[in-house]
């Protein structure tokens, strides 16, 4: 009941904070409160000093971590748009079905393994479950594989029965083909699937990501689809050499067309969690400086005050000794 | 499938696509020359943990690690 009193007053002495949610500060500004001999209440300049300084010290700590994010998105992206080149021949011959309907799905979700990037997690999650959805029925069946920390806890809450595999610490050595062609070849040896559909944040610029669906079909698929005509008809008029029949060369198609989405999916992802983890940085320093503005506008505020007061008690005894002379 | 009559022996050993053309790359990083080689076998390094799962259960993680496969 005091705490509510309290706010009360403290509204109307600092009519402009407004509390503007920012994750790291959470402490309201607790009953340190110093009642000045006339009862009335003010906020003591000692604890607006310290929630200053606090929210100095997390203003510098997110601007280094925009820096770093920034440094190590430079190192990335360059990498990223190369790797573009290594499946594009792929859908040039293959073509892309995103829209088949097949029986055993897999989709595989991108994920990051550290926190603090925005909302790119909470999007390929969102769009995992939309694709579950667009997916499951009677006959058809939808597992999960999921890559990095954060969606395998948010995907853990409702549809962990639907998980089948789990990978986490991708990140810890820089990222490179033979790591993600090893963890892909993992994928292809524990689960089975028809169709498999790569989920990740596609970097456009560092400001854009766009959650993306890479389809990668299955060596029995591509053969049923090339009966039924369309790019993958085509196929047959291609000459095969070195004594390797069509399936045979399907099947290594297929594998390697699944290493190399996997690999540009996983650089594109981690771009596009630097990138996120700059604009969320940037903005959570913005939100301190101004923070940081609004209680320097208290202290100063507050301070006057107190001198005044002190100056008027000063004065008002001065001046009751005079009269009582 | 078509006749597996002409089965590469990696396929007919286990292997896929993606293992063969990693143990191939191996093979050719061995074969650089001194400060390269160091590099190249230091820019590979796969490390991960994976996790299987069953019955909404994740079982004991089996971390894949250091060298790259071979």
């Amino acid at each position: 009941m005091a705490m509510a009193v309290f706010r009360r007053e403290g509204r109307r002495l600092l009519p402009s904070i407004a509390a503007r949610p920012i994750a790291p500060i959470s402490s309201p500004l607790s009953a340190d409160r110093d009642e000045g001999t006339l009862g009335v209440r003010s906020i003591s300049t000692q604890v607006v000093r310290n929630r200053m300084k606090s929210v100095k010290n997390i203003q510098k700590i997110t601007k280094a971590m925009k820096m770093v994010a920034a440094s190590k998105l430079r190192a990335v992206q360059g990498r990223a748009e190369n790797s573009r080149g290594l499946w594009q021949p792929f859908t040039a011959l293959l073509g892309d079905n995103p829209s088949i309907d097949v029986k055993k799905s897999v989709v595989v979700t991108l994920s990051s393994d550290k926190g603090l990037c925005g909302g790119i997690n909470s999007t390929v999650v969102k769009v995992s479950r939309a694709l579950y959805k667009l997916n499951a029925g009677p006959e058809k069946d939808v597992k999960f594989v999921i890559v990095g920390e954060k969606a395998k806890a948010i995907m853990f809450r409702d549809s962990k029965n639907d998980i089948s595999l789990t990978v986490t610490e991708l990140n810890k050595n820089p990222l490179n083909y033979a790591q993600v062609s090893v963890l892909a070849d993992d994928i292809l040896k524990n689960v089975e699937f028809d169709a498999l559909r790569i989920v990740y944040n596609k970097f456009h610029s560092v400001v854009a990501f766009l959650p993306t669906v890479a389809t990668v079909l299955s060596p029995e698929i591509i053969e049923k689809e090339s009966e039924v005509g369309g790019k993958l008809g085509e196929l047959d008029s291609y000459e095969i050499e070195g004594g390797e029949t069509k399936g045979e060369i399907l099947q290594n198609l297929a594998e390697f067309q699944f290493s190399c989405v996997m690999f540009n999916a996983v650089l594109e992802n981690a771009c596009s969690e630097m990138g996120a983890r700059m604009s969320a940085m940037d903005s959570s320093s913005r939100n301190a400086g101004e923070m940081l503005d609004r209680l320097t506008l208290t202290y100063n505020r507050t301070r006057q005050a107190s001198i005044t007061t002190e100056l008027i008690e000063i004065i008002s005894g001065a001046s009751a000794l005079e009269a009582a002379k | 499938m078509a006749s597996s009559a002409a089965v590469p022996f990696w396929r007919a050993a286990g292997m896929t696509y993606i293992t063969y053309s990693n143990i191939c790359a191996n093979l050719v990083r061995k074969c650089l020359k001194e400060p390269f080689k160091a590099e190249s076998i230091n820019r590979e390094k796969v490390h991960f943990s994976l996790s299987k799962w069953a019955d909404g259960k994740p079982q004991k993680p089996v971390l894949r690690s250091d060298a790259p496969e071979v």
